[in-house]
């Protein structure tokens, strides 16, 4: 008999699956900020992102 | 019926267990199987005597090494093996010699009286329950030989002179010590198969495999038996679930998954929603290098955005602050995303490193109006860098069914790995060392 | 079924006949050994005291075989030199006769079978074939028994044999032959191996310390 264990077990990681694609979820790196006032459209410069010089060098080989 | 026959002038007295007398020592000697017994042994002197010759003639008398292993069920022990009462009356150790290595075993007779005679043998803690074939085994021959008996097929284990080492109680056979006999073991577990030739007979029996407790339980022995060591060739696997089944589920969820992605391909929106290409000049940033692209609609229910970033970079890279802000909440996802690409040639040949596109997902986004904020970022001497960038609404993350896959298969992994290295363990012991599967 | 009873020519005890279709006895009494002649029983010879054995079954045994039932009327006995055996004549209740052998407590169940070609005994070997009734039977065991002595009664004349040429065969499909040399002419009885249990015994011996 299929190991009853393992298709609950299975049917939860599809459950899982089917959430996060309908919830949109994702893994990467992302930083969540609110009250972004209305005049950023006019004065991008005025908006002070986290990751701003926050890269990594990668040289060459 | 059965009415009308006189009554009997002496009636047969009721078989009794004898109490004889060895003819070399005088230890007193019990039958206990009722004149089925053909030679007994005495526990005191090691003879083995007639059991059929009223003087007890002596057959033969053998040296007992020091610390011979009495038996772990003593001699006239009764225990119940399916449903019927045993009891032990015989004794026996037998071994085989591989490169050089003597392996003992022992084989408990037991016997009822309306039953007959049952065998129990143990190897390193392992048991079985034994009796003797009524019907013949057919056996093939080839690169595996096997036997076939009652329609099913047992594979070739081991095949090995097995010599007599000690014996004590009694027996319905000649027994001797040092006699040798050709033992053929077929097994499939949890049977095996066992043929014995010696002297021109050959007698086929079965076994199955019993576990230690059961048979302390059966005979009601004190004490815990003794631990079984490695697998036993007829030894049943431990894993409740079998492999074939295990893979049948795991190709189950697999379509499963698969009929998900396919699902969720055709239902995602993947609407595009934005597309701009923008330049980045060479040389030092003058002035402000942020700037906020035109508003656009994210429609629906609360999912995911797909910004692609593509550009030309050559041996080089961009880095961009990116700020997807709701125009209406205030509400921002603050990421920022690399893109580089380097290529060359060295001792190894061409080689290349990076690429020119990058795609972040930005998770559970509500509807609404949106624009992104774009601040890029390039090394200092960079040559002029021409990249676009692509929005979609809805987009499916490849990457869950990615994990999701791999979190269905390892339980499988792990199960199918298990079994193996049980069979390997198995077969070690066994004239065919590699690798065999169990078949179910 | 009238149950002929007459009076034994030894010692003039009474003889009961269970079944119409015995052709000897044992008297209980004396031991002789009594042929039912159309006219008179006539005393043939007397049994030595049987030998001690261990077969749990007895006179008047009852059992059920493929849902016959039978009563065991009588036996031979048998020694060979790896001990000894019971051949028990049994009657079923249709009135046919059968023989239940006992070996160590292994049982089988066996039809005479007639018209069948059968080999001399010098001419059996160990493996040889033969086809009866469009079944194979391959030889296993050629054993040299020693008659031992009778019980009960018979569906035949059998008495004061001595050495006794028994050929046993297997058909691969559970079935089990066995080519009887004591007579002039060979006879063949065809069965199977039964289980214990199968068989439902009923009247069996008792045995001191067993249930």
């Amino acid at each position: 008999m299929f190991s009853p264990l393992y298709l609950l077990y299975g049917f939860m990681v599809l459950s899982f699956v089917g959430m996060a694609e309908y919830r949109g979820w994702s893994t990467d790196t992302m930083n969540e900020v609110r009250n972004i006032p209305r005049s950023i459209r006019d004065n991008p410069g005025a908006y002070r992102s986290i990751y701003s010089s926050y890269h990594h060098y990668t040289g060459g080989k | 019926m059965s009415t009308g026959t006189p009554p009997l002038p002496n009636p047969p007295a009721k078989p009794q267990v004898k109490s004889l007398h060895c003819p070399q020592c005088g230890t007193a000697i019990t039958l206990r199987s009722f004149q089925q017994a053909v030679t007994v042994v005495c526990e005191s002197c090691h003879c083995i005597l007639d059991a059929k010759d009223p003087t007890l003639k002596i057959l033969q008398q053998f040296q007992a090494i020091i610390g011979e292993l009495p038996p772990m069920i003593p001699l006239g022990t009764r225990g119940k093996l399916r449903g019927t009462d045993y009891e032990v009356i015989g004794f026996q150790r037998r071994s085989i010699e591989s490169e050089g290595v003597r392996y003992d075993w022992h084989e408990y007779l037991l016997f009822n009286p309306y039953k007959g005679f049952r065998y129990l043998s143990e190897y390193q803690g392992h048991w079985n329950d034994i009796t003797v074939c009524k019907d013949l085994p057919i056996v093939r021959s080839g690169f595996v030989p096997n036997a076939n008996y009652l329609g099913e097929t047992y594979r070739h284990f081991q095949t090995a002179q097995a010599e007599t080492g000690y014996v004590i109680g009694e027996f319905p056979w000649q027994v001797r010590v040092g006699e040798r006999a050709t033992v053929t073991d077929y097994v499939r577990p949890p049977r095996v198969l066992s043929c014995e030739q010696s002297a021109g007979e050959t007698t086929w029996s079965v076994g199955e495999y019993r576990y230690p407790q059961e048979i302390w339980k059966a005979f009601n022995l004190k004490g815990q038996p003794p631990e079984p060591v490695g697998v036993f060739e007829n030894q049943p696997a431990p894993a409740t679930v079998s492999v074939k089944q295990a893979w049948l589920a795991f190709l189950l969820l697999t379509v499963f998954l698969l009929g998900l992605m396919a699902f969720n391909d055709m239902v995602a929106s993947k609407d595009p929603v934005f597309n701009g290409s923008y330049r980045l000049a060479s040389g030092p940033a003058k002035g402000e290098a942020s700037f906020v692209t035109d508003v656009f609609e994210l429609k629906g229910r609360s999912s995911n955005v797909e910004v692609k970033t593509n550009a030309n970079v050559f041996n080089s890279w961009i880095y961009l602050n990116y700020a997807l802000i709701n125009q209406d909440t205030g509400q921002a996802w603050d990421f920022g995303r690399e893109v580089s690409y380097y290529s060359g040639y060295d001792s190894d040949g061409h080689w290349t490193e990076g690429s020119h596109k990058d795609t972040v997902i930005v998770p559970s986004v509500p509807p609404g109006h949106y624009y992104l904020r774009i601040e890029p970022e390039a090394d200092a001497r960079h040559p002029e860098i021409t990249y676009t960038v692509s929005v979609r609404r809805g987009v499916p993350v490849l990457k869950f069914y990615g994990y999701a896959l791999l979190a269905l298969f390892l339980p499988v992994l792990y199960v199918t790995f298990k079994s193996i290295s049980f069979e390997r363990a198995r077969w070690a012991e066994s004239d065919h060392p590699i690798l065999q599967t169990e078949s179910d | 079924m009238t149950r002929p009873i007459a009076n034994c020519p030894n010692c003039g005890a009474k003889v009961v006949f269970q079944w119409s279709s015995s052709v000897q006895t044992v008297c209980t009494y004396c031991k002789s050994i009594l042929v039912r002649t159309d006219v008179d029983l006539k005393k043939v010879g007397e049994v030595a005291d049987l030998p001690p054995d261990s077969s749990p079954i007895q006179l008047n045994t009852e059992g059920i075989y493929h849902n016959k039932a039978f009563v065991v009327g009588g036996r031979i006995l048998y020694e060979y030199e790896q001990g000894g055996w019971n051949e028990w004549h049994i009657v079923m209740n249709d009135g046919a006769s059968a023989w239940l052998s006992d070996a160590q407590d292994e049982y089988a169940v066996s039809f005479a079978v007639t018209g069948q070609a059968l080999p001399a005994a010098s001419q059996v070997q160990i493996e040889q074939q033969y086809i009866w009734n469009n079944q194979s039977y391959t030889v296993t065991v050629i054993t040299e028994a020693h008659y031992k002595g009778v019980e009960g009664e018979l569906p035949f004349q059998y008495w004061d044999k001595t050495d006794v040429t028994f050929v046993d065969l297997r058909s691969q499909t559970g079935k089990f032959g066995t080519l009887d040399y004591s007579d002039d002419q060979p006879a063949l009885y065809v069965g199977e191996f039964v289980d214990f249990d199968d068989l439902k015994f009923k009247n069996l011996r008792q045995f001191e310390g067993w249930s």
